[in-house]
């Protein structure tokens, strides 16, 4: 007899069934896996939903899965090899069993570079990478946020170059895991801790930056949500990830991308020496034209001390001239008066009525007015003759009028 | 002019003023009193920032995040 056939048997639905069918697999076999397997069949359904069957790539072996977008953390496609971690479920509507999906690893490099490329692929779509989006950092940066681990080579080569550079930076270091799977969550808190300080106290810059590295090592570098955690940050990042020829989507996200730390110290900071000589320069430029200002106004002043005395000279032979030429001109008019007043002398004595009476001539007059009109006299009017020497007295005896 | 001006605490104030005197004395016509006074602030603001960039030393302030534990979803 099968053996439980013996055990008391309850009566349960096919839902309850399936509920205790998923916890019992759930208790049993999760999370103690990760599943190894080839990608094929991927899916995304209405934006949310993600179908994919991982296959074995020894034996023929098939294991449906299903997640949702929000967490993938990384581009998928056929072919990709990866392990996941899940816990199995029956899904009671449709009596399909499937794996849930919590997580995803990429596997090998070749696979890790082809997520890379979807990935940069997609960001660059979206405007990620533009150009016209990229900011100038402060010529001299007072306040400097540094995102890396102090363990890193990439953070002592930072540091040296920037003190040998230049002076006077505040640092403000962040230490976080650059690689291992805490990479990407530290870095991220990085970027919300200083972006969410009070924008006096934000730095101006933030560095972020290690050195180089494989795919696996730079992989929080490659990863989607700290890309755009620079895209999005409020202040201008510097990153500079693994050395020269290296590349991370980081890089191409940033404001400035460097191609090692120390590169992202000289990008950062301009060298001391040069800002001396640009110091001195301006300072040899101010002197050099401040004398050149006083200079031409000296020349401005002389000219115009130089044209007063020439005009002062001028007005001063133009009065000797005018002295001059009155002390001459006045003796000649007085003469001329003279003889003026002699002419007219001549004149008046001609005139003089006395004259006339000497000649033999005589004035008439009649109550002291000059008689001219014989009718202007009456018959007996006495009238009065005035001659050379001496007057008589008359009588009017006969009027003839004319 | 401001007291903060007159005494620049910030490097970079102090030089963007000092190249901004350099271009004013550029112009063609200057004012001879103005120019003496820049004349004497471009002078102080340079041997400031020279004397600024010998004094001063980078610090290095350590800012420790109070990390949250990553779930397994991260």
């Amino acid at each position: 007899m099968n053996p439980s056939s013996s055990l008391p048997k309850s009566i349960i639905s096919v839902g309850e069934y399936l509920s205790l069918l998923n916890d019992s697999l759930r208790n049993t076999l999760s999370p103690g896996f990760f599943i190894r397997g080839e990608i094929s069949d991927f899916r995304i359904s209405q934006q949310k939903w993600i179908s994919f069957d991982l296959k074995d790539e020894k034996q023929e072996a098939l294991l449906k899965c299903f997640m949702t977008i929000w967490q993938l953390r990384t581009p998928l496609e056929d072919g990709m090899r990866v392990q996941v971690i899940g816990y199995p479920k029956i899904y009671e509507r449709y009596g399909t069993f499937k794996l849930n999906v919590e997580e995803v690893e990429l596997i090998g490099e070749g696979t890790l570079y082809r997520a890379y490329i979807l990935l940069k692929q997609k960001l660059e779509e979206e405007g990620l990478f533009d150009l016209s989006r990229k900011r100038l950092i402060p010529r001299f940066p007072a306040r400097v946020g540094l995102i890396t681990s102090c363990d890193a080579a990439a953070y002592g080569d930072f540091l040296r170059v920037l003190n040998n550079r230049y002076q006077g930076v505040e640092i403000f270091h962040t230490q976080v895991a650059v690689q291992g799977n805490l990479a990407v969550s530290q870095t991220l808190e990085a970027f919300a801790y200083f972006n969410h300080l009070a924008s006096n106290m934000r730095p101006d810059v933030l560095v972020l930056t290690r050195g180089g590295g494989g795919l696996e090592d730079l992989h929080a570098f490659n990863d989607e949500r700290v890309a755009r955690a620079i895209f999005q940050s409020k202040v201008p990042v510097i990153c500079a990830v693994g050395h020269e020829r290296d590349e991370s989507l980081c890089d191409f996200v940033a404001d400035i991308r460097a191609s090692t730390p120390s590169n992202a110290a000289e990008r950062l900071v301009p060298d001391r020496r040069e800002i001396f000589f640009e110091l001195k320069s301006m300072q040899d430029r101010l002197q050099e034209r401040f004398l050149d200002l006083i200079s031409k106004k000296n020349i401005i002043i002389s000219h115009f001390v130089k044209i007063s005395n020439f005009r002062l000279s001028q007005q001063k032979e133009r009065l000797e001239f005018c002295t001059k030429l009155f002390l001459k001109r006045v003796p000649l008019w007085i003469s001329s008066l003279q003889t003026r007043v002699k002419t007219m002398q001549r004149l008046l004595q001609q005139t003089d009525p006395k004259r006339l009476l000497r000649l033999g001539y005589s004035l008439v007059r009649v109550n002291g007015r000059i008689l001219k009109e014989a009718s202007s006299v009456d018959m007996g009017s006495s009238i009065q003759v005035e001659l050379a020497k001496g007057s008589l007295n008359a009588e009017v005896t006969n009027i003839h009028k004319k | 002019m401001s007291t903060a001006k007159k005494n620049p605490v910030l490097f970079a104030k102090a030089f963007e003023e000092l190249e901004a005197i350099t271009a004013w004395f550029e112009q063609e016509e200057i004012d001879l009193d103005e120019g003496l006074k820049k004349f004497e602030r471009g002078l102080e603001l340079a041997s400031f920032c020279q004397k600024k960039l010998t004094e001063v030393e980078n610090k290095v302030h350590e800012i420790t995040l109070k990390f949250q534990q990553p779930s397994s979803f991260l």
